[in-house]
């Protein structure tokens, strides 16, 4: 089977020649839900923005079902891909409405006039975004009217318009609480469930263990293992890369994820003393 | 969550704005240093020139060549210089940038500058005296030429690199800037012996709204029809830029094109009226900001109520003040200097909530 992404011996170096990524293979298949996790600095989010084809990589291919990322216009790539940053540089003075809108930019005519109306089309997969992203209801508000958890939704809405098979999520759930941290987890699942592959940075380690089909653990740049939650989610694995103070377990809950393993940060006693 | 002024429907401003500019210019061709026409007359001469009725016999100089021209100099000039801001704050995501930041009115400035004092080389009078036909025009071409020649640089840093840096093109531009007024400088205090010349560059300075030709009027209408049958199809990237550069290239805008699109389309803008009028500050400036206060920021109605408000402002300081100071004629750089710059704090002051959530 032809991979929705596949990265094939990626590297970048930052401007000014610190390696930030080498030799990462890395391949998702059509309708996988895959987290990207790794400590900061580790270069998940190059490795994001190289995927969504944002930043060119010094060595190594993209390829989008078998086609090469790099031979993609803007416009045809936008269609491929929905990539949501971890933040944007600034909040645009815009309604709900019309930021969702801004996802169905790359499937409008190249000429189209701002001052024709809106596009029965793009009004209509605009609609279905708010609802599968459940903000139907913050339609006419304001973006500087939204809290965190729904500004962060609405973004995910304005990713479902742009109705592209395959989404790169920067830390989406950064900053949520709790519930909302599910709730978007929930969503990007019904994302996918809907035939839609993602590629999904996170710290959540229980989240992705509870919703990855597999994980990757980037470290300096490199990837140091890839396989099952629980595969990778053990100490012999992450001890090396997040360090010692990680307590491990198991989900209590029945059914198929029972066997799910769960991360907390969670110092033995004393561990305090080392650290100084 | 911050507080946001009351937003009134695009469509009523653009209402008012345009019933505004046409009372405007109605006024402006009513009132004037030869004598200020009834009521009744101006209504006769409009029904004449719709081909109506009889119109205002031998009226025609006064009308066309003294009030007309000058008015729709004024109205494009604006238009075209609050547009040209709009765009670059778009572009630059930026509330500072404005066409004189960017360096291009100040390139503007001395290629005319240069062309006054090559004219001036050869006889004091004939490039202001209308002593020679083209010079008005040659001066017209030298500011076209001084914006552009401003541009290569700009665009060679805008377009170097697949990621630009706006504070690098900011700075670039008020490098731009501080060349431009050494020369200029270099250029007055060379030509001060030369009584003529130093006036004429003195003049240019101040920008003026006199005797302009039809061709110059042309020429300032033709660059705002242009920038305003391009800026809807730019309209919808600027939107998306609002959430930066990243964002917008990964919702599909091709960057790198609109960039440099905008930025030329800004500068033709305000080449064309800088190189009618002079100098004429602040209008790029404080225009689009005005407008953002009182319609919401979606470029697409942005950029033509700007050119309305801009055309709005110019033509109405003219008029305004010819009318509170009549037989003076205060250049329309200075009375634009004048009433913006204070009125500009003023509303700072006053609202600087709505205006810090730029």
């Amino acid at each position: 089977m032809v991979s929705a992404l596949e990265l094939r011996g990626l590297a970048y170096a930052y401007p000014g020649g610190r390696a930030a990524l080498a030799d990462v293979d890395l391949a998702l298949a059509p309708g996988e839900l895959v987290c990207l996790v790794g400590p900061n600095g580790s270069g998940k989010s190059t490795l994001l923005r190289l995927a969504a084809g944002l930043l060119a990589p010094a060595a190594g291919t993209v390829a989008l079902d078998g086609q090469p990322l790099a031979a993609l216009a803007p416009r045809a790539r936008a269609r491929r891909i929905a990539f949501v940053p971890q933040a944007l540089r600034a909040l645009p003075d815009a309604d709900v409405e019309s930021f969702v809108l801004g996802g169905r930019y790359a499937h409008q005519p190249r000429w189209l006039s701002a001052l024709a109306p809106v596009r029965s089309a793009d009004r209509a997969a605009m609609t279905r975004a708010l609802r599968e992203a459940d903000v139907e209801d913050l339609a006419g508000r304001h973006l500087d009217e939204l809290s965190h958890g729904q500004y962060q939704r609405v973004r995910m809405a304005r990713a479902l318009a742009q109705e592209a098979p395959l989404f790169l999520l920067d830390e989406p759930s950064a900053g949520l609480d709790p519930e909302h941290q599910v709730q978007l987890f929930l969503l990007i699942e019904r994302a996918v469930a809907a035939g839609r592959t993602a590629l999904v940075v996170t710290h959540e380690l229980n989240l992705a263990s509870r919703f990855a089909a597999r994980c990757v653990v980037l470290e300096r740049g490199r990837v140091a293992a890839q396989g099952t939650p629980a595969e990778v989610f053990r100490p012999a694995v992450l001890g090396a890369v997040f360090g010692p103070h990680l307590h491990y377990g198991t989900a209590a809950a029945d059914g198929p994820d029972a066997e799910r393993p769960l991360v907390v940060p969670w110092p033995a006693p004393g561990s305090g003393a080392d650290v100084r | 969550m911050r507080i946001r002024a009351r937003r009134v429907p695009a469509g009523l401003a653009a209402l008012v704005l345009g019933l505004g500019c046409v009372l405007v210019l109605t006024w402006a061709l009513r009132q004037g240093t030869a004598r200020t026409f009834t009521w009744g007359e101006v209504g006769r001469g409009a029904s004449g020139a719709l081909g109506l009725g009889e119109g205002l016999a031998g009226m025609d100089q006064t009308i066309w060549h003294l009030r007309a021209l000058r008015a729709l100099v004024a109205l494009a000039v604006g238009g075209a210089l609050a547009l040209s801001g709009a765009l670059l704050q778009g572009l630059f995501q930026n509330p500072l940038a404005s066409p004189g930041v960017l360096g291009v009115t100040s390139g503007a400035s001395l290629g005319a500058s240069l062309a006054l004092a090559a004219l001036g080389g050869f006889g004091p009078a004939l490039g202001l005296g209308g002593g020679l036909v083209l010079g008005p025009f040659l001066v017209t071409l030298g500011a076209l030429a001084g914006a552009l020649a401003v541009l290569v640089p700009l665009l060679l840093v805008a377009g170097g690199g697949a990621r630009l840096s706006v504070p690098s093109l900011l700075l670039a531009g008020m490098a731009m800037n501080a060349l431009c007024a050494g020369l200029l400088a270099a250029l007055q205090s060379l030509t001060l012996s030369d009584f003529e010349v130093a006036r004429a560059l003195f003049a240019w300075a101040f920008g003026t709204l006199d005797d302009r030709s039809a061709a110059q009027a042309g020429l300032v209408w033709g660059a705002l029809l242009l920038g305003g049958a391009a800026a809807p199809f730019v309209a919808r990237e600027l939107d998306l830029l609002a959430g930066g550069e990243e964002d917008a290239a990964a919702l599909g805008v091709p960057v790198r094109a609109l960039r440099l699109a905008v930025l030329l389309l800004a500068a033709l803008l305000a080449a064309a009226a800088v190189a009618v009028v002079g100098q004429i500050l602040f209008v790029g400036l404080i225009v689009p900001h005005l407008v953002r206060l009182v319609v919401n920021g979606a470029h697409r109605a942005l950029l033509p109520l700007s050119a309305l408000g801009g055309g709005l402002l110019v033509l109405g300081a003219d008029v305004l003040q010819r009318a509170c100071l009549p037989g003076v004629d205060l250049r329309p750089g200075v009375v634009m200097s004048l009433l913006g710059a204070p009125f500009f704090l003023a509303l700072l002051v006053a609202r600087r909530r709505e205006l810090s959530a730029w």
